[in-house]
Formats: structure tokens, C-alpha cells, sequence
């Protein structure tokens, strides 16, 4: 990566490829504008071809897969960080913002 | 304040004060210094470091230029005499076989005392730093070392520690410095970030802390140079100081298995910070205590003072309204009170022979406490009309490791 962070139009082109790809290969749909937008759908659908790139030795789905897993990659990050902010009681309850008027 | 014969000195306590005056420096170089850098913000880690340092230097010198016969020689009830100043009178006469010992611990060389006790003035000062980094200037923080260690500190050293002392001759109990280190510590934190003034963002934007990785290896130091800090107070290498060492990891423990229940119950989780602020909670409560209080007494101090520790830095903290940066209050002068109020419930006169009283300890813990929030404001008052206390706000936004020492951290 370049470290240049993509805009959402160059992630759905992303999506739209493996879409494509996707469909003409092994027949499988997937929801191209969910897929650039969420990341835990794009995480599952880059494993996905992943699999199918690795069973039918298929370097070019395995590139669009790379590809798009890079784009993601701030998403995910966001969503990783978001998920280990919730209390760890199972409650999903977010707690109160940290380091915002003291430190403890 | 004799010269005594070479052979009177002991060995063995001198050995064990030496290696306790390197524990206590310990703490502070750098144990205070990656204690305080972990939590401030990254474009400020720098400048909190050099501030430490430098209090470290300047006030060796003051403490040997003043501050030494002020505290340790006799004089009145309320301050020491002039015999040490300007480093006079640390004696070592080869041909005479003679030496100098001080009146309070005349089994060491007093080198060694002066020493030990230096090592006390410089972690004072430096705990009180926590209350006002990221936004006091460099040349302050000097001024500030300067005059606090010989106006502030060494004065209710000589109340405490030296026998003609007021609050000595009243009976109050204080090991290591409870009152002389902590409390006194806390209200001076609390009155300077009073007159300071709270961050820019304070309480509007997360300021989170550069790397508490840095806290917990300073928390660490802190704990094991504790030993020195507490078992050294005994002057000697001997059962009381053991026991003393004992109490001290014990309340360690205690302090942190308390704050870290009352965080994970009200947080719902267990915090690193927390842990390493429980611990320094119970070394802090125990530190008046560590010579006469049994160890199941030291489990309670600590364990209560993990938990008012953790109030004082979270709800008496907002109550406050101070931007006491690293809780300086919140650990170390509420810790400080309930350790000193605690030593005259639980001192047991079968150990050192002197039984507590809540009373005296209570006014022990006032009288510190007034005069250090005097002393503190007139040091400030003195620094503000010298160089001005705070960075200009650009400087502020921009970090203090930029501003104030054009360094800054790579990578």
C-alpha cells in the first residue's frame, strides 16, 4: 500500500470487480455497494474468494481480493476499534468517553 | 551534630542506608520521570522528563546550599538552624579518625543521611510536577523547585522528622513522610493547578496518554525503590526495617487488588493505569505506618486507601473542578491523609513503643496541609512575578517538548 486511503466510489469500483469476478467464476452474487461500505461483509466475501481463488489456483481473483481487502483496511481498523471500545459485559453498552476530563 | 570516632559507625546500617538512598533516587530517576511521561500527551513527554531531571539538580543543590540545616540541624520548633548551610561541616578527618554524624541518626556518617534525606526532597518536588505539566514553563518549574524545597519542604521536614520539631515533640507519627512527603505533595499539587488554570480542552477533548507502558515501568520502580523509601526510614539494617519492607509490599498489593476491584465493578473493566494507581495508593497510605503497624494492619491501609484513592482521583477529582493533570491530589495527598489518620488507629506500641493517637495524627495532617497550601501560593505568587507561569497558548497547542526544548519525539 501506498498509504494513500481511497475514497468510497474507488472501494464500490473495488467491490464491483470482485462482483464480477465472483459471479462469472463461480456463480456466487454479492451486494457490490454493501460490500464497500461494510467492512465485516467485505471481510467475508475477500475470504470467500480467497477460498475459491486458492481451490482453482486463480491469481487474479486472489489480486481483487488483496485489492480490496487493502481498501477496507481503515474500516475495518474503524470497526475494530469501535467493537474493543464496548464494555466487555456483553452488554454492548458503550461506556463513557475516555481521557475527557481525567485520566482514571 | 559531632564529629564521633570512625569506629562507632555501623557497617551495616551505613551499607543499608546507601542502598536505600540509591532505591530512593531510584524512584524518581526515572521511575517518577516514566510514571509521569506515559501519561501526558505525546507532544509533551519530553518536556515532562526534562522537568524532572532538572528538579532533581536544582534541588540537590539547594538542599545542600539550605535546605539540609534547615530541615536536620537543631533550632526552633517550626525550622532548623544554619550550622549546614552552604555544605559546612560534612566532615571525614583521616588523621583524626573522626567523622560527622548527625544527632538523628548517629550510626551512619551523616554524607549518608544528608544523602538519604536529599533523596526524599527531590521525589517531593517531583510529585508535585504532576498537577501542572503540558502548560507550566521550563524556566518555572525551576524557580519553582528552587524556592518550594527550601520554603515548603524543609521546614515541615524540621516539624516532623527533627526531634525539637513542633509536631515531633506532639507526638506525631510519621515513618517516611506521609505527611512531609505526600500530603504535602498533594495540596501543593492541588493549589498549583488551581493557579495555573485548566489545559486548553480540558475537559472538552480525550488527552490521551502517550504510552502507559512507560507509567507501568515507572509504577514498577516505584514499588521496589518503596523498600528503600520505607525500610530506609528505619536508619538501620535491622528487624524493624524488615518489617517495615514487609508492611510496605504488602499494602502495595493490597492497594492495587482494591482500586482494581472498585474500577472493574464501576467500569466494568480492570485498567492498567488503575493497577499501577491502586499500588501507588497503598505505598503511599503505608509510608507513615511502615515502622509501626503489624502486617494484617498494613492489608487494611492499603486496601482501604485503593479505594479512596480511587474516589479521590475520579469523584472528588470532578467535584474539585482542578485540572490536577495526574492526580497528584487524588493519589498522593488523599493517600497521604488516610495513611497518616490511619497510623493513629493502627500503631501498635509493641513494635517501636510509640502508640498512635487519631487526634494528633489529624493535626498533624492540618497543620502540613495549611502551610503547604500557604507556602505553595507565595512560592507561585514569587514564580509569576519572575518569569510568568504559563506558556502562551500557541505554545501549548503546539506541545512543550517543541516549545520550551526544540526536541521532540522520532518515529
Amino acid at each position: 500500500m501506498d498509504g494513500h486511503v481511497m475514497s468510497e466510489s474507488e472501494r464500490i469500483a473495488l467491490a464491483a470487480r470482485l462482483h464480477v469476478a465472483l459471479r462469472r467464476k463461480h456463480g456466487r452474487v454479492t451486494d457490490t455497494e454493501w460490500m464497500a461500505v461494510n467492512a465485516e461483509y467485505a471481510t467475508e466475501m475477500v475470504r470467500f474468494a480467497r477460498a475459491h481463488a486458492a481451490d482453482t489456483h486463480d491469481d487474479e481473483l486472489a489480486a481483487i481480493a488483496l485489492r480490496l481487502e487493502q481498501a477496507m483496511e481503515p474500516l475495518a481498523r474503524a470497526a475494530r476499534l469501535e467493537a474493543a471500545a464496548r464494555l466487555p459485559d456483553g452488554s454492548g453498552r458503550q461506556p463513557p468517553p475516555k481521557y475527557i476530563g481525567g485520566l482514571r | 551534630m559531632a564529629l564521633v570516632p570512625q569506629a562507632s559507625i555501623s557497617a551495616a546500617d551505613t551499607a543499608w542506608m546507601m542502598t536505600s538512598t540509591v532505591l530512593v533516587l531510584l524512584m524518581t530517576l526515572p521511575g517518577i520521570a516514566l510514571f509521569y511521561a506515559g501519561m501526558v500527551r505525546r507532544k509533551n513527554v519530553l518536556a515532562t522528563m526534562a522537568c524532572v531531571v532538572a528538579i532533581a539538580a536544582v534541588v540537590s543543590l539547594t538542599w545542600f546550599a539550605l535546605g539540609y540545616s534547615l530541615a536536620f540541624t537543631p533550632g526552633w520548633p517550626w525550622l532548623g538552624g544554619t550550622g549546614r548551610f552552604w555544605f559546612a561541616g560534612f566532615d571525614y578527618l583521616k588523621d583524626a579518625g573522626t567523622l560527622a554524624v548527625s544527632h538523628v541518626a548517629p550510626n551512619v556518617p551523616e554524607t549518608v543521611y544528608a544523602m538519604f534525606q536529599l533523596s526524599f526532597a527531590i521525589i517531593t518536588t517531583a510529585l508535585v510536577l504532576g498537577a501542572f505539566v503540558e502548560r507550566m514553563r521550563f524556566s518555572a518549574v525551576l524557580w519553582f523547585a528552587l524556592l518550594w524545597s527550601v520554603l515548603v519542604y524543609a521546614p515541615i521536614a524540621h516539624w516532623v522528622w527533627e526531634p525539637g520539631g513542633w509536631l515531633a515533640q506532639m507526638g506525631a507519627l510519621d515513618f517516611a513522610g506521609g505527611s512531609v512527603v505526600h500530603v504535602n505533595a498533594g495540596v501543593a499539587g492541588l493549589v498549583c493547578a488551581y493557579a495555573l488554570g485548566r489545559r486548553r480542552g480540558y475537559g472538552r477533548e480525550p488527552f490521551e496518554p502517550y504510552n502507559l507502558a512507560f507509567t507501568m515501568a515507572g509504577a514498577s520502580l516505584l514499588w521496589v525503590g518503596w523498600f528503600g523509601f520505607n525500610a530506609g526510614s528505619a536508619m538501620a539494617a535491622d528487624g524493624r526495617a524488615g518489617l517495615a519492607m514487609l508492611v510496605t509490599h504488602v499494602a502495595a498489593a493490597a492497594g492495587a487488588a482494591s482500586w482494581m476491584i472498585a474500577e472493574w465493578t464501576v467500569r466494568r473493566s480492570p485498567s492498567l493505569l488503575g493497577l499501577c494507581s491502586g499500588l501507588v495508593a497503598g505505598l503511599v497510605a503505608i509510608t507513615p505506618a511502615a515502622g509501626f503497624v503489624t502486617p494484617p494492619s498494613a492489608l487494611a491501609i492499603g486496601a482501604i486507601a485503593g479505594l479512596a484513592c480511587y474516589w479521590g482521583a475520579t469523584g472528588l477529582k470532578r467535584l474539585l473542578g482542578a485540572d490536577d493533570s495526574l492526580d497528584v491530589f487524588g493519589v498522593h495527598g488523599i493517600g497521604g491523609i488516610v495513611g497518616a489518620l490511619l497510623t493513629g488507629v493502627f500503631a501498635d506500641k509493641a513494635i517501636s513503643g510509640a502508640s498512635g493517637n487519631v487526634l494528633t495524627q489529624a493535626i498533624a495532617v492540618g497543620g502540613v496541609a495549611v502551610y503547604s497550601a500557604a507556602g505553595t501560593a507565595i512560592v507561585l505568587f514569587l514564580v509569576r512575578a519572575l518569569v510568568g507561569l504559563r506558556v502562551d497558548p500557541d505554545s501549548e497547542v503546539q506541545g512543550l517538548d517543541l516549545a520550551q526544548h526544540r526536541e521532540h519525539i522520532g518515529g
